[in-house]
């Protein structure tokens, strides 16, 4: 919201001006400074004149020989504008002026004719985009031959304020100040409401058919109006607040608005039939033109001020085409009302339109505004528009809204702010911002009707606060009874940190995905990775859907580094996924997934790695297993995103926690992501929670058996399953089954291959012979040659 | 044979020759033509049982003192050689040692992780723990447990996003702040409460230099039975300084938010030009870090609390922000670009 200091003046006496000590003072105030501009004239030496004669110029058909009075003689200059005769008051730049953008005016020839100087535009004085012609001062405006300059309200300073939701009562000029005056502790000046009615009373009549949504409405006739500019200090107020200005009539209640606060609306009255206005809530689908020429479909939630038929007006948010005021308007019925907050909301929300009304009587304007702004603005209509305020003021108002009595007890505030004021300094501020204060602790609070947000103890405390200073308030440590982090949290830093330490680069993907990411996973219909939930309204398409897997994020992920000449990028991602499940709301497991593509690292000079493949995707595995000091175990397994013949089941204390092995060549390339990409996925929270359990085993002295073992099996035959038989028949004392040696081809078979195993075979309480370990061999042999089908080689 | 002259020569043409041995290969060979099997000495100690038996003794004595001598030589010799061969190879292993190291490879940690950890860090030393709760929020939790009202136009669909779970349309969302997790927190857990929340939150918003519709928040909430004002602002200075480097000033400013009263923006004097302006701070000195103030009442009864007997401050800041603050991060979305060269700088 923009207002201008001079403008804040007219109410209190500032005791300060620098535009930078007052940014402080508003933003201590909680009326927090967006910008701020210097204002003032951009020229100099132009000076007010009345034209006494314009004659054709005798060389050129477009510009005319115009002599002007300027206080202390005749001066002739010549014209190219046609908008003024004899007798307008004009601005005239005399020789030596400066205009804006540094032009110094001079004395020239124009076709053979002498013109020193020349009369202004609003332009060329840069006090407008309006009107091409020559700016029209109006009679009397001032003295022939006063400065121009100093007739304008500038120099000046423009602050843009950020008002919070919760201060209505600062949505305007009069409001800063009153704010201003109780921080200083200054008088308020009230806004000049003076005028006289006359002539017949009005016969314009008003009916309230919802006073919740209409709490109060008022109505007064003018009439007589002339409608034309308004003056040049009104337009200029106007622009530097941001406010086209209309006319002289529009203006006036644009003007009292951000004075005030308070909205106000004009009606042509002879384009109110009957001159009945009937507030009511609109039909079901009932339409009403609105001033930015939109047709709008209204809902039977949004208020409307109409006539005995058609709507007039949207109530508190913007008037209607049809009684519009217009050039040839003569008299006006001027609404002042107050409209409840909430209902203005959302029918600006319902329409999507905020206007300078509504952005007021959203958030609650002062219900005890309206006559004030009405007696303002029809004194001004009266003075600048020529207006005649008819006798009848309408005014709707059967409930009386009851200020707010708040019981603030006497320790409230030092038990929230943490310093003891005085309370005879609570109540001084308190009465400052307006309240009517009873006792000195407990205090008994009247809240004037400007504040509806203070309501409570704890809103008047922040009242106190705020005028106390929040850089008065003290500061203090308090220190929480400890806790840390949970073992959780702690082994989640350590999962991290294990993910890193492989060589992978932690990545945040957006949590949303497109309804072909989850296509292009390919998994079976019945996964539930392929339901995903639907987000109701989505920024767009491609962010519709919540993921149900980190995995897209990541090929995602590899795609961009792919194209951006990275061929080797290893990521992970930890984070939360969405899975419809039983309760109110989605399972939201957390997951840890990595992929990695392209060359292992290696430093340039030894060559390129080769490249990657799901043997990387178990390693990763194993690292994050060590970390955590857990078992993990890869089982053979399949899953719709990966390779068929290279997916592993991950399990944890025998319960699957996730996938790993290499993506699928064909969702590979869905994601347009080319070579062998090493994947997994796991829940991390599962593993999180997995106890190593392994007890600690002191190292034995005595020396252990080690052997290897070779076993001719079928090629489909999984390493990890050979290691787990050979373990389980050897028993106890087998301390390690190391997988060391994997080939295939001759010697051996078609469809066979050879694994070899190394055992250390240790007793802890006396060394092992040869001998004794041979019957152990046998039992692993047979065993493996009954459970795998596999014949000890060279045995 | 046998004489004493001869065994002189012996041990003078061994030492000779060993003194001659280039290195350990010929003195292996040397050692076996001095010492070995039909060496000289050796033969003269098969012929000592020709020696009469009176001179026997004397003679051995003398054999014995020559071989011991050899020996010594060709142990010496070994050691020299040896020695010299180690320098050799060690000169001829010489590598340069400016190479890049055979380090395994690392990844990065995300900065705003990084920024997380350290956040969550600096309050745990205060006593705070962590706790974390759902981001397919509840509406319940998310705004009517927070004091905002069913108008608030945080509430409309252009600002939240809601989720299609359930029978009510505007029931389920992506929480738009952590600030949920108090809520739950409180409802779970009686007072004394020293939390703070980091996680993901979520607003409509399309993409740009400063908004993206994910992005990462951290609420901090303290409800004790002697909790101020003044305990807020000496907290957040204490964060400020332990984050931003010590020296920070701070304000607190007047601001609103529906979950707190009194509510307070708070700034920081900047870290970059120490409050006399610049860039970082756009030439004010201060620096916006986050909306805080006292738990509104309501909120403390909507979890079950005593307004009357407690009281807490509550406080909200964006973790990407604090990352963009201070590692002079341009654009939030980089947050979200997996390049390479992104993730590389994160360390």
């Amino acid at each position: 919201m923009k207002l201008s200091v001079g403008w804040i003046n007219e109410f209190v006496d500032l005791p300060i001006n620098d535009p930078g000590e007052l940014c402080d003072v508003f933003n201590q105030l909680g009326l927090e400074v967006e910008t701020w501009q210097a204002v003032e004239a951009g020229f100099s030496g132009v000076i007010v004149a009345e034209v006494t004669e314009v004659l054709l110029h005798p060389n050129a058909d477009k510009l005319r020989v115009v002599t002007l009075d300027t206080g202390s003689g005749l001066h002739t200059v010549v014209c190219g504008a046609w908008n003024f005769e004899a007798g307008a008051t004009v601005p005239l730049a005399m020789p030596g002026a400066v205009l804006p953008g540094g032009f110094e005016v001079g004395s020239r020839k124009i076709r053979g004719v002498e013109s020193p100087g020349m009369i202004c535009s609003e332009r060329e004085l840069g006090l407008g985009e309006g009107s091409e012609g020559i700016l029209m001062l109006g009679e009397g405006y001032a003295p022939l031959g006063a400065d121009f300059a100093s007739t304008l309200p500038y120099p000046d300073v423009v602050f843009d304020l950020d008002i919070t939701p919760n201060r209505p009562d600062a949505m305007s000029v009069y409001g800063v100040a009153r704010d201003l005056a109780a921080c200083f502790g200054l008088p308020l000046r009230g806004p000049n409401t003076g005028f006289e009615e006359e002539g017949q009373p009005t016969t314009a009549s008003v009916r309230v058919e919802d006073s919740e949504r209409c709490p109060r409405f008022t109505a007064r006739e003018i009439r007589d109006l002339a409608i034309g500019p308004s003056p040049l200090w009104m337009r200029l107020r106007l622009r530097d607040c941001g406010v086209r200005a209309i006319n002289n009539v529009v203006d006036v209640t644009n003007y009292v608005t951000l004075e005030l606060g308070q909205p106000l609306h004009a009606f042509d009255l002879d384009r109110v039939p009957e001159e009945t206005l009937v507030i009511r809530r609109a039909a079901p689908g009932e339409h009403l033109t609105t001033l930015d020429s939109i047709d709008r479909v209204l809902s039977d939630e949004d208020l409307l001020v109409a006539g005995p038929s058609d709507g007039l007006a949207l109530a508190g948010i913007m008037g209607g085409e049809n009684s519009e005021v217009a050039p040839d308007t003569t008299r006006v019925l001027l609404e002042v009302a107050h409209f409840s907050a909430p209902h203005t909301l959302l029918s600006g929300w319902r329409q999507k339109l905020r206007s300078e009304a509504s952005a007021r009587f959203e958030r609650g304007v002062d219900p005890e505004l309206p006559p004030i702004a009405s007696g303002r603005a029809a004194a001004l209509m009266g003075r600048l528009a020529g207006g005649a305020i008819a006798p009848g003021f309408i005014d709707i108002y059967p409930t009386p809204i009851e200020p707010v009595v708040v019981e603030l007890p006497a320790a409230e505030t030092e038990r929230l702010l943490g310093v003891a004021i005085p309370p005879s300094e609570i109540a001084g501020i308190l009465t400052r911002l307006g309240c009517e204060v009873e006792g000195d602790g407990p205090f008994r609070v009247t809240v004037p009707t400007y504040r509806p947000d203070v309501t409570r103890p704890a809103d008047l405390v922040e009242e106190i606060a705020r005028l106390y200073g929040y850089d008065n308030i003290p500061s203090s440590l308090p220190r929480g009874p400890g806790g840390g982090l949970s073992r959780t949290q702690r082994r989640a830093r350590l999962a991290s940190a294990a993910m890193v330490g492989a060589g992978y680069s932690e990545v945040m993907s957006f949590s949303f995905v497109a309804p072909g990411d989850i296509a292009a996973l390919g998994l079976p219909p019945d996964d539930p990775r392929n339901r995903p939930i639907r987000i109701r309204n989505p920024l767009n398409e491609e962010q519709a859907l919540l993921r149900t897997s980190l995995l897209p994020g990541l090929l995602t992920a590899l795609r961009v580094n792919q194209a951006r000449n990275h061929p080797s990028a290893a990521l992970f991602e930890t984070g939360l996924v969405f899975l419809p499940g039983p309760a109110d709301l989605p399972d939201q497991p957390r997951r840890l997934a990595f992929a990695a593509v392209g060359p292992r690292p290696a430093p340039r000079w030894t060559g390129e790695g080769p490249d990657r493949d799901a043997t990387d995707a178990v390693g990763v595995l194993e690292s994050l297993a060590g970390a955590l000091g857990i078992e993990m175990q890869i089982e053979q397994g399949s899953d719709g995103a990966f390779h068929p013949g290279r997916c592993g089941t991950v399990l944890v204390g025998g319960w699957a926690v996730g996938v790993v092995g290499e993506i699928h060549p064909a969702v590979a390339s869905a994601f347009e992501v080319t070579g062998r990409v090493a994947a997994g996925e796991i829940d991390l929270d599962a593993v999180l929670a997995a106890e190593s359990g392994a007890p600690f085993l002191p190292p034995s002295p005595l020396p252990p058996v080690v052997f290897d073992l070779a076993f001719d099996v079928d090629a489909g035959v999984p390493a990890g399953q050979l290691t787990a038989v050979v373990a389980a028949a050897g028993g106890p004392t087998v301390e390690s089954v190391t997988l060391f040696d994997v080939f295939s081809g001759p010697p051996l078979a078609e469809g066979r291959k050879s694994l070899a195993v190394r055992l250390t075979v240790r007793d802890p309480e006396r060394t092992l012979t040869d001998e004794e370990v041979a019957p152990l061999r046998s039992a692993v042999a047979a065993a493996v040659a009954e459970r795998l089908d596999g014949r000890l080689r060279g045995g | 044979m046998g004489s004493a002259d001869h065994l002189r020569e012996i041990e003078a043409d061994a030492l000779g020759r060993l003194g001659a041995a280039g290195d350990l290969e010929a003195l292996a060979i040397l050692e076996a033509e001095v010492i070995g099997p039909g060496s000289p000495i050796m033969e003269a100690r098969r012929g000592l049982k020709d020696v009469p038996q009176e001179d026997r003794k004397e003679l051995g004595r003398a054999i014995n003192e020559v071989k011991t001598s050899i020996d010594a030589a060709i142990a010496a010799r070994r050691r020299h050689l040896a020695a010299s061969a180690g320098e050799a190879r060690l000169a001829a292993e010489r590598l340069d040692i400016t190479l890049p190291g055979r380090a395994p490879a690392r990844g990065t940690h995300h900065l705003v992780r990084q920024v997380w950890d350290e956040v969550v860090d600096i309050f745990m030393a205060l006593g705070y723990s962590v706790a974390d709760g759902p981001e397919v929020e509840t509406a319940h939790y998310n705004f009517d447990a927070l004091n905002t009202p069913p108008t608030h136009p945080s509430r409309f669909e252009s600002d939240t996003l809601y989720v299609d779970y359930g029978d009510d349309p505007e029931g389920v969302l992506l929480r738009t702040q952590t600030s949920p997790v108090q809520a739950r927190y409180m409802e779970a857990h009686p007072p004394p409460v020293y939390i703070v929340s980091p996680g993901r939150t979520y607003r409509r918003d399309t993409t740009d230099a400063t908004h993206t519709p994910v992005f990462h928040q951290m609420e901090g909430l303290a409800v004790d039975d002697h909790i101020t004002f003044a305990d807020l602002k000496g907290t957040l200075a204490y964060f400020a300084n332990e984050f931003f480097g010590s020296g920070r000033q701070v304000r607190f400013q007047p601001h609103f938010f529906p979950f707190t009263e009194p509510s307070a923006e708070m700034h920081f004097s900047c870290f970059a030009c120490d409050g006399s302006g610049c860039r970082t701070c756009g030439h004010s000195g201060w620096i916006e870090l986050l909306g805080c103030g006292m738990v509104d009442p309501n909120v403390l009864a909507t979890a079950g609390y005593d307004p009357a007997a407690v009281s807490g401050f509550a406080f909200g800041m964006g973790i990407d922000r604090l990352a963009m603050i201070r590692y002079g991060i341009p654009e939030l979305r980089y947050f979200f670009d997996p390049d390479l060269r992104v993730l590389g700088q994160f360390r």
